[in-house]
């Protein structure tokens, strides 16, 4: 696999006109804990054949396609599982190196629906690195199922970041996940953590990591 | 940019989770239930033999019984190897040699040609062998059971210095070790990592292997896994106080059974099926035309006699396995079928077939464990070897002891 990927590697700068021999104009991530649906999101995203199953460390290697929104090739790569980017085993070294190699990238942050505290661990490291970031909370199907309720507009008000629910499996919000995906946003965290604590209040005026999508308020 | 201590994010999540999620009452469910079953070891170590034995049977009555033996068997023998032999022009050429090979043969395995043993190798034995095995798996796979299989497996596994979750590569080696090499990459320290790498390149078989042993050795397939599993927990527990390392606890999440659904589990075997057609059917072909080139040339003749009293002596197998362990460095399955036609004892085949299996990793294993760099295959290729010579001479001391060798 690391042979095909230097054929296959190219590093675009987000948005602007593509480099020479690139026609990506854009890297979209999927992070993510192992076993939330990264891969079966990557599927769903790209047509592509990612090997998806129910354990955690299936994609243990870099799978990459493209994905076509809003007149904008983006490159999509499906990251390896990662609990944190303080990498424990060879799998989260992948993760880690991914992210580092992509700062201008945006991240699909995919939480399981089921289990958001642990994801939201490795959202926040994401958010601190100031990457351009939009949330998808997989799996929402199960939750309901469990009785779990996950409001993404509240999420959404006190991260400042576009957060849309999403079901891999059978496909539902992959087409909100990709209409929001230009409006991702760089949080701040000093901001969430005033938001938290009801000293910025939560119009939509005032929102200063404001998605803009209107879903809000 | 805004950096927080772990504790600080943690709580910083707690907070987040607390204002965004909410949980109603919960109702514990059918999968719940199961899920508990199957991991409790007083319930679940039996449902474990049941499910393992499950798999087995439908590998080998679907594989072996069904489409085999009711069907390629025939399909081969009766009509396309008599056809070849009377359509290709003149038997005493090399072409004929190469390609549709004896002239006197009568069935598909003793022939070794090209044409012959080679289709019918892959395609006939081989491919309904992979294809079941690859569903029965990827069914496993997507309903969640191979974590549970790693939560019971943990304490047996700690025995030998590995952690209850190196059972996923292990399964997945059953499959195909490729993918199962890739998969050591879950495990934390180098030395697990190593350990399961080289365990699984010596001693799991992979499902084409288990495919063609069905065929040329029903009745002592069980005996060869038994052998192979018993040299992995031996080594195993070797390796894990030879090898410098941790081996540290590794905390696995268990995920909630789910009904695999059949837009990913025939996508799963298309991908695979698809990858086994397209690397392994050409490696057979060209196997069967490289061991017949060098039988031609006659270095399989002045190979075996240089080698055999190794052979002989220390192994206790008939030199002639030379040829198949040339082979067996291309494919596996391709070197069983040849051991086949190669007239010996029931347990000089026994024999022969664990130094098959454990001798060297085919090219593609090989190639992956390449890719973990040098020193890990120097490694691999350093332990293999003393592998190879401890556990042959150990199997032919015991034939001895048993009277049997």
């Amino acid at each position: 696999m690391r042979l095909l990927d230097r054929f296959f590697s190219c590093h675009c700068s987000g948005g602007t006109a593509p480099d020479a021999g690139c026609d990506h104009e854009g890297t979209l991530l999927l992070i993510g804990n192992p076993n939330v649906g990264k891969s079966a999101l990557f599927n769903r995203l790209t047509g592509g054949s990612a090997t998806v199953s129910n354990y955690p460390g299936t994609t243990v290697d870099v799978t990459r396609g493209s994905l076509i929104a809003d007149h904008q090739v983006w490159e999509v790569i499906d990251v390896p599982g990662a609990y944190s980017l303080e990498p424990r085993d060879a799998a989260e070294e992948v993760a880690t190196r991914i992210v580092a190699e992509h700062p201008d990238a945006v991240a699909v942050a995919v939480l399981d629906a089921t289990r958001i505290e642990r994801g939201l661990y490795l959202l926040l490291q994401v958010l601190e690195g100031g990457m351009r970031t939009v949330v998808a909370v997989n799996m929402i199907d199960a939750a309901r199922a469990k009785g779990v309720l996950v409001d993404t507009a509240a999420l959404q008000q006190l991260l400042g970041v576009p957060v849309v629910s999403t079901a891999a499996t059978t496909g539902e919000g992959i087409r909100d996940l990709v209409g929001i995906l230009h409006k991702a946003q760089v949080a701040n965290l000093a901001t969430v953590r005033d938001r938290l604590a009801g000293k910025t209040p939560q119009t939509r005026v005032n929102l200063p990591g404001c998605a803009g999508c209107g879903r809000c308020g | 940019m805004t950096s927080l201590s772990m504790d600080e994010r943690w709580s910083l999540a707690d907070a987040i989770a607390g204002r965004a999620v909410r949980t109603g009452v919960y109702t514990r469910s059918l999968a719940d239930a199961l899920g508990d079953l199957t991991i409790s070891p007083l319930t679940g170590i039996p449902v474990a033999f049941a499910v393992l034995y499950a798999f087995w049977s439908i590998f080998s009555s679907f594989a072996g019984d069904l489409a085999t033996d009711g069907f390629m068997v025939k399909l081969f023998d009766a009509h396309w190897l008599p056809w070849l032999q009377s359509v290709w022009p003149d038997p005493q050429s090399i072409l004929y040699f190469l390609f549709v090979g004896d002239p006197a043969a009568d069935n598909c395995f003793e022939a070794f040609g090209v044409l012959t043993s080679g289709l019918f190798v892959s395609i006939g034995v081989v491919l309904p062998a992979v294809f079941i095995f690859y569903l029965t798996m990827t069914v496993l796979e997507d309903s969640g059971y191979l974590p549970r299989l790693a939560v019971l497996a943990d304490t047996l596994l700690h025995r030998i210095g590995l952690h209850g979750y190196a059972v996923v590569p292990m399964i997945l080696g059953l499959g195909c070790n490729v993918p199962a090499i890739t998969a050591t990459r879950i495990l934390e320290t180098d030395k697990q990592r190593f350990m399961m790498m080289t365990l699984i390149a010596i001693f799991i078989p992979c499902g084409a292997q288990l495919g063609i042993m069905l065929a040329v050795i029903p009745e002592s397939v069980g005996l060869v896994i038994f052998t192979l599993l018993f040299g992995f927990a031996l080594f195993g527990f070797f390796f894990s106080r030879l090898l410098p390392g941790e081996n540290p606890e590794i905390l696995i999440d268990v995920p909630p059974y789910r009904r695999p659904t059949i837009e990913n589990v025939s996508r799963k075997l298309r991908i695979r099926t698809m990858g086994f057609l397209r690397e392994a059917v050409p490696f057979v072909l060209l196997g069967v035309l490289l061991v017949n080139i060098l039988y031609l040339t006659g270095t399989i003749d002045r190979l075996s006699s240089a080698l055999a009293p190794i052979f002989v002596v220390w192994f206790g197998v008939p030199p002639e396995t030379v040829g198949p362990l040339v082979a067996a460095f291309l494919r596996k399955d391709l070197a069983v079928a040849q051991l086949s036609t190669i007239p010996m004892t029931a347990y000089q085949m026994f024999a022969s077939v664990i130094l098959v299996s454990i001798y060297f990793p085919c090219v593609a294993t090989f190639v992956m464990l390449l890719q973990e760099g040098w020193k890990f295959l120097g490694g691999a290729i350093l332990a293999l070897m003393t592998v190879v010579f401890l556990y042959g001479g150990l199997i032919h001391l015991a034939g001895m002891l048993l009277g049997v060798a």
